[in-house]
């Protein structure tokens, strides 16, 4: 196999496979990396071999991604599954572990295409056994039809209600669904209705899910705030306000979700620009409008650069490959601009339904922003609420120096479960932007290492990558 | 605003100093470029190391060594500090030959405190060595703290004293006008009697501003730390002619060094890994302890260090004016040195002279007599 490309995709999710696909097709030599055993990303997770019996139960939106996942396969691209991708450098350089080996390749172009994450839930006992995240659980249905009998689903947001009527089409009993979505999320996406118009059949598919969860005869609390997880060693019930009124519902599994935010490990790790999205709290790669980033052969697509859906992944797939081509000298700027017009559009008009549903299913400050001294907030290094504060008292203002005074992000998911939270919490202890504060700052291995891999690893011989593709089409 | 001392650079030999010269009561203002300890003295191994000194640095270092246990007492702060001995481990007999020969010299001065050890008793220290090492020397008040809490401590030590720290300012330009060092950064200037320069891996360029011209290089050592793992070494660890270094510490974590180097950008306050290099970091330490086979790596970073061609610091006086005085190019081990030399800067500013013999360590030590 070649070891050097002319674009390294890293990640085959809707964004990856659709760039890969745009690229291949004018003739660039196109490598796609991705850490799972198959293509299609967490969204597509599986869904050319589902271990469902029923996979349409999954509904129609998991389906659609058979075609392109046909198309991708198809593509004259290089893939590379099973490969974790531990270091990209600004130089175009690609380490990654696959079979317990080190390999190295370098490209022109770097597509970050890595997706996005859920968005930690810091509330009081959330790190207790029992309390998963609902994104765990649709992985756990999608890749190994595994179900939990009892939950609660508690949090806001569309997959949140996607995954409990999901449960419900399998018959999986499911205890009650609290829904912390906020009054004034309503009152404030009723202002971005125009908006919100354009993407009228997708809400259509919300309320659709809404109304089939209520009718499964699941009890459903409405505007919910001051979550708090009850138990000593593992979760027994879950605490909740609706209103003045308390309630306690007794479950031996919680799965917590307020929606997603980009997986920003690489393009920490690479040092890229980022900057804070007041429209979805979270950190976003500072990009030009064809997703390049501070470093211009670096670009990111997809929900990694900011959440944008599925298909809204899709469509940037294409137009940062468009641009990266041009870039190659491979289409003139005309080909490229005229090319990229209907994904644009589509892309524009996906981003203002976006706006309402940010809107609408905003996850509340109380649940972002721990208030509770115990609230674990690292659960790495197990730290909460009041050692950070300590940390802050003791003269660490910024997320680096908290770290190095508490371990807070110093663990092996490296912050990605802190992250965020530490960032807003230092902006409201400062009483600054959270821009000002700032985030970790990141360090190749983007994931845990093996000592024995990385000591074989040497530049000359880790040159040949372990095993050998045949290609599906002609090669330039 | 005029303080007594200016001290540019806020890593651990700038806040040690700020520590003892407040502790005199003598003003001090700290300034640093970025924040403080954001450099080598925050990323450091945090080795607090005797064992196998410089002979000019022997003195110094023991000095330190005998500060150390006490530190947290007297800055009332926790600095990780935990005396677990150091280790070399000989790999051979060529090694053991070496060690004969350290002692011997050791001796000649008087100096004990490093003793060779068999292999047996290696094994006994050490379980889990590897069967090949045939012994090693041993120096037991070894151990290490954590570098970034250790520095805040001094810095907070000196806070409380009256010491002032001005953060994300970069000294533009020096000048001496009558008795008064100027320094000026963007939009301010500080004024002081005496200047010291700390700088670290930038030291050379305000070396320049005072007058003196230094032969410093930077570079960027590279560390790498795993996940917990089961307790295996007590001991920090590390080898006689093999680049190995590290330690465990209580919570399981392996912090691995060992001297090799990465890539520096100074001006962009930047490092760069060389990932075959750690690899040859992995390797010795899988050999040296098979354990370490399973191990998995959380996390691997660089730090800014200045290096000077026989890597000894520059401790001491200007060369070329008057009130000003160097400390920096440690060249990766100068953290267990911090808090001595806080003293020697000190009793430098305020009684003139110091009662370590600095001769090794003068800033103008490479210049040329003779073309």
């Amino acid at each position: 196999m070649q070891t050097s490309f002319d674009i390294a995709i890293i990640g085959a999710g809707p964004a990856g496979m659709s760039a890969a696909i745009t690229a291949a097709e004018t003739g660039a030599s196109v490598v796609v990396l991705d850490d799972k055993p198959k293509a299609g990303g967490q969204i597509y997770r599986n869904v050319a071999d589902s271990p469902l019996q029923d996979p349409n139960l999954l509904g129609e939106d998991y389906l659609q991604g058979k075609a392109l996942l046909e198309r991708f396969e198809n593509s004259p691209v290089e893939r590379i599954q099973g490969a974790t991708v531990w270091h990209l450098g600004d130089n175009g350089e690609v380490l990654f572990s696959k079979d317990q080996q080190t390999c190295s390749l370098t490209a022109r172009e770097l597509m970050l295409s890595c997706g996005a994450m859920e968005r930690p839930f810091p509330i009081p006992g959330w790190h207790l056994p029992g309390v998963m995240s609902a994104g765990s659980a649709q992985v756990m249905l999608k890749s190994d039809a595994l179900v939990m009998d009892g939950a609660i689903f508690a949090g806001t947001g569309p997959l949140l209600y996607l995954i409990v009527a999901q449960y419900l089409r399998l018959g999986v009993k499911v205890k009650a669904l609290v829904d912390t979505t906020s009054k004034s999320g309503y009152i404030q996406a009723a202002s971005h209705f125009g908006g919100a118009l354009s993407g009228l059949p997708m809400i259509q598919k919300g309320l659709t899910l809404l109304a089939e969860i209520k009718r499964a005869g699941v009890p459903v609390y409405r505007f919910a705030e001051s979550l708090s997880v009850q138990g000593e060693e593992k979760v027994t019930a879950l605490q909740f306000n609706c209103g003045k009124q308390q309630h306690l519902l007794e479950t031996e599994h919680l799965f917590l979700h307020q929606g997603v935010i980009p997986n920003l490990n690489m393009t920490r790790s690479l040092g890229l620009e980022h900057r804070w999205c007041e429209q979805q709290l979270c950190w976003k790669p500072d990009l030009n409008e064809w997703g390049q980033s501070s470093i211009d052969s670096i670009s990111v697509a997809g929900d990694c650069s900011g959440i944008v859906g599925a298909d809204g992944s899709q469509m940037m797939g294409k137009m940062v490959a468009l641009n990266q081509l041009y870039r190659l000298g491979l289409i003139d700027r005309e080909q490229r601009d005229q090319q990229a017009v209907s994904s644009r559009k589509q892309l524009s008009r996906l981003n203002s339904f976006r706006r309402f549903i940010d809107t609408l299913y905003r996850p509340i400050d109380q649940h972002r922003i721990p208030s509770q001294a115990d609230t674990v907030i690292c659960r790495c290094e197990e730290q909460n609420l009041e050692q950070l504060q300590q940390g802050f008292a003791q003269g660490a203002r910024g997320p680096n120096e908290l770290k190095g005074l508490t371990r807070c992000g110093m663990g092996p998911c490296q912050g990605r479960q802190c992250g965020h939270t530490v960032s807003e919490l230092l902006a409201q202890w400062r009483g600054e932007r959270v821009e000002e504060v700032g985030y970790y700052r990141l360090r190749s291995p983007m994931r845990l290492l093996n000592l024995t891999e990385l000591s074989r690893f040497n530049r000359i011989s880790a040159a040949n990558p372990p095993e050998k593709k045949v290609l599906a089409g002609e090669r330039r | 605003m005029r303080s007594d001392v200016l001290i540019i650079g806020g890593g651990i030999q700038g806040c040690a100093t700020a520590y003892q010269l407040a502790l005199r009561g003598v003003s001090v203002t700290v300034l640093e470029k970025d924040w403080v300890s954001r450099h080598a003295s925050g990323v450091n191994a945090g080795g607090v190391r005797l064992l196998g000194r410089h002979l000019s640095e022997v003195e110094l270092s023991k000095a330190s060594m005998a500060l150390w246990p006490d530190l947290d007492d007297e800055l009332d702060a926790d600095t990780g500090f935990s005396c677990r001995s150091l280790i070399n481990i000989a790999a051979d007999e060529t090694d053991m030959e070496i060690l004969h020969g350290r002692q011997q010299q050791m001796h000649q001065r008087g100096l004990h405190h490093e003793v060779i050890i068999d292999q047996k008793e290696l094994r006994e220290r050490l379980p889990h060595v590897a069967d090949f090492c045939v012994g090693g020397v041993v120096s037991e008040t070894d151990g290490y703290a954590i570098p970034y809490k250790t520095t805040l401590a001094f810095r907070n030590a000196a806070a409380r004293q009256g010491a002032r720290f001005v953060e994300g300012v970069t000294a533009t330009g020096i000048r001496k006008v009558g008795d008064s060092w100027l320094v000026s950064s963007e939009d301010a200037e500080f004024e002081g009697e005496y200047l010291i320069n700390c700088a670290g891996a930038w030291a050379d360029k305000i070396a320049v501003m005072i007058g003196d011209n230094v032969p410093l290089s930077y570079s960027a050592p590279m560390l790498m730390i795993t996940t917990r793992m089961p307790h295996f070494a007590t001991p920090v660890v590390g080898a006689v002619s093999r680049p190995l270094s590290f330690k465990q510490f209580e919570n399981g974590t392996v912090l691995i060094g060992g001297g090799a180097k990465g890539f520096a950008d100074r001006d962009a306050n930047r490092t760069r890994l060389d990932y075959a290099k750690l690899a040859g970091g992995a390797k010795n330490a899988i050999d040296f302890f098979p354990i370490m086979k399973s191990a998995s790596i959380n996390r691997m970073w660089a730090g800014l260090e200045a290096y000077m061609p026989d890597n000894l610091p520059v401790i001491g006086k200007a060369v070329n004016a008057d009130k000003a005085f160097h400390v920096f190019g440690f060249s990766a081990h100068g953290f267990q040195m911090g808090p001595i030399v806080g003293q020697v800067m000190a009793d430098l500013v305020t009684e003139g002279s110091s009662s370590f013999d600095l001769q090794a360590f003068r800033i103008d030590r490479f210049e040329r007599k003779v073309l």
